[in-house]
């Protein structure tokens, strides 16, 4: 039995090292800004002058001189903003940086997504963007990998090879008309996912890399897609000759994890969320830091807050050294 | 995005949870983190936000009102999901003792019923715990205070139902209800006046009565406390246990399909009160920390600042 209560924290912009914005945020002060700026000295405790936050609907400036960017529009030749977030200028340019995000992706990206819904020849993918992604079924291999056209017969067994509530990793092949993503998993790499737990993090702390699939020297799996769906498994060697392809599809996990893999597993997936809490971007390495960083601690204890805080800290004090 | 689960998720919770690992690293009895401040609304009587580190958000307040008593329980529901039904039904079965009936997102009351019937009310809420509803009487049989609470649910990361009747015990531990003076005019006449000194309030009466609840996730041939959206939607069978300071069972509900072994179901219900004991034990000292605090710097004249919602 184990539980704790705490006070709220106030909020503190991070300031750990390596990722920290070198930009300014800061409003210039000759700009006519004509949101309420109360200057009542007990709330200052919780605002940082260097930022100009912005609700939707909130007018930015009156001032035509300034240029509509993302996340504003102009009203009454005022601009306003579109979405909750940072003002940004870059001279004449004024956009909004939203706290929230959804993915925006482009063609080439790896994701993880969720099968929300089987359709005609086709599945809807939760990717985390403004709508749901669609894997078409000409876009998936066949079991057996098989090479040939798709059949009605296979139109009928679809559930067999997806159905709601997989999870599936992908690349972004194509955009649709409407905006939607098409999906496709036509190579080994991509396909269902087993053996391990899921994780969401902000799309913004996955950044674009070589490679999103990597195996930690901890023996675990990691699987960072660029929509900020992160999928931690037990290993499974990556032989791409030796895969059984007629498994492809299976929803069997794999019989041997052993509680050591589980507890892997799952410090990972807890070092992950203490990076995503940090706002912290997340890769290979700096996952790898984090792990050995919270070595010392046990990992039911993982789920403290404290304990999260010092484990980002530590894996980015230790990326920070290695760059020297 | 709850609602759907693979089966691959499903077998590795179910074996995780089996040998006693948990996705996030946590074992079968432990709690997440729980993230409390009183007094963050401050139109209500008393208020109270809870948050269970990464996602469960809930804000209750208090409001007392004055007005007349009535026999049965006063119920006003809004917004009719079932969401909402769940919760209604569950909290008003296990607050019944207290007369307090809930509605989420929307209010309901409880009644200061007065005069000679209010007695045997109190007195069976008395032995049951639950709020002294005969100190909620202003002049008995015409006005009452009547305690409206509401439990806004901000986020949803599994638990819900722990966490609101947390906040609630949080949120009429806050409760502070002006003081009021009646006159007697004579022949059965009486007038009250509700004096506006913010310093000399009452509290209420057998709020340390309140019950708290303890849900417990049947998983397997195991149960859990505290489920995360995905543990929720492996449970077979969900079982909640209401229980208040001295451990007597307020109140048992059970949820989802799954059946739960009548063994089982005794060393549920068992384990259920002692987590629930230690719960209120842990969180009636977080509260009083508070209080204290908030009391002190009352006493030196400093401002009292709640973080609301600029918290991280």
């Amino acid at each position: 039995m184990n539980i704790t209560f705490h006070a709220p924290a106030a909020r503190t912009r991070a300031t750990t090292g390596s990722h920290k914005q070198s930009k300014q945020y800061a409003v210039d002060q000759d700009m006519e800004v004509d949101g309420e700026q109360d200057g009542d000295a007990e709330g200052t405790a919780f605002k940082d002058p260097t930022l100009h936050v912005v609700t939707p609907g909130e007018v930015i400036t009156a001032d035509t001189a300034f240029m509509r960017g993302h996340g504003t529009y102009i009203l009454d030749e005022k601009v306003h903003a579109s979405v909750a977030g940072v003002v940004d200028r870059v001279n004449k340019l004024l956009s909004v940086r939203p706290l929230h995000t959804r993915y925006t992706g482009e063609i080439g990206d790896v994701v993880v997504g969720r099968i929300t819904e089987v359709a005609q020849k086709r599945w809807k993918v939760d990717v985390s963007a403004r709508q749901d992604a669609i894997l078409m079924l000409s876009s998936v291999n066949l079991p057996g990998g098989v090479q040939r056209r798709k059949q009605e017969s296979d139109e009928l067994q679809m559930r067999n090879f997806f159905m709601e509530g997989d999870l599936v990793v992908a690349e972004v092949q194509a955009f649709f008309g409407d905006g939607a993503y098409s999906l496709h998993t036509r190579s080994l790499k991509y396909g269902k996912l087993r053996n391990g737990s899921f994780i969401s993090v902000s799309p913004a702390l996955v950044q674009r890399c070589k490679s999103h699939f990597h195996s930690l020297p901890c023996g675990v799996d990691v699987i960072l897609g660029l929509n900020g769906y992160i999928w931690v498994s037990a290993h499974v060697p990556q032989n791409l000759d030796e895969i059984d392809t007629e498994l492809v599809y299976s929803n069997k996990n794999k019989e041997d994890i052993t509680p050591n893999d589980r507890e892997s597993i799952a410090r990972v997936a807890s070092c992950i969320r203490a990076l995503a809490q940090e706002f912290i971007f997340i890769n290979d390495t700096i996952i790898s830091f984090a792990y050995e960083a919270s070595l010392q601690y046990k990992l039911r204890e993982m789920t403290k807050k404290e304990i999260m805080q010092a484990v980002a800290a530590e894996a980015v004090q230790s990326v920070n050294n290695m760059k020297g | 995005m709850p609602g759907l689960i693979s089966p691959a998720e499903r077998d590795y919770i179910l074996k995780g949870i089996e040998c006693n690992i948990r996705a996030d690293g946590r074992q079968r009895p432990d709690y997440r983190e729980v993230i409390l401040e009183t007094g963050v609304v401050s139109q209500t009587s008393g208020s109270a936000r809870v948050r269970i580190a990464g996602g469960s958000d809930v804000l209750v307040s208090v409001k007392a009102e004055i007005g007349s008593p009535s026999a049965s329980q006063q119920f006003e529901g809004r917004g009719a999901d079932d969401l909402n039904n769940e919760l209604t039904q569950m909290m008003s079965r296990f607050l019944h003792h207290t007369k307090t009936t809930f509605t989420t997102p929307s209010s309901s009351s409880s009644q200061g019923s007065a005069g000679a019937g209010a007695s045997t009310t109190a007195g069976s809420s008395s032995s049951t715990g639950g709020i002294n509803l005969s100190k909620l009487c202003i002049i008995p049989g015409q006005q009452c205070w009547i305690l409206y609470i509401d439990a806004l649910v901000l986020d949803y990361g599994g638990n819900l139902m722990d966490a609101i009747l947390m906040g609630t015990r949080a949120a009429i531990f806050d409760t502070q209800i002006p003081k009021t003076e009646v006159q007697d005019l004579g022949d059965g006449q009486f007038e009250f006046e509700v004096l506006d000194d913010a310093e000399d309030t009452d509290i209420v009466e057998g709020r340390e009565d309140m019950p708290i609840c303890v849900t417990l996730n049947k998983v397997g041939a195991r149960h859990i406390v505290d489920a995360s959206p995905l543990e929720e939607l492996c449970t077979e069978a969900k079982l909640v246990v209401a229980v208040n300071r001295s451990g007597e069972l307020c109140g048992l509900q059970k949820g989802n399909d799954g059946g739960i072994e009548p063994s089982l179901l005794l060393e549920m219900i068992q384990f259920g009160k002692t987590m629930g004991q230690t719960l209120i034990k842990q969180l009636d000292l977080k509260i009083k920390e508070e209080a204290d605090s908030d009391l002190a710097k009352r006493q030196r004249g400093e401002p009292i600042q709640k973080l609301g919602f600029f918290a991280q």
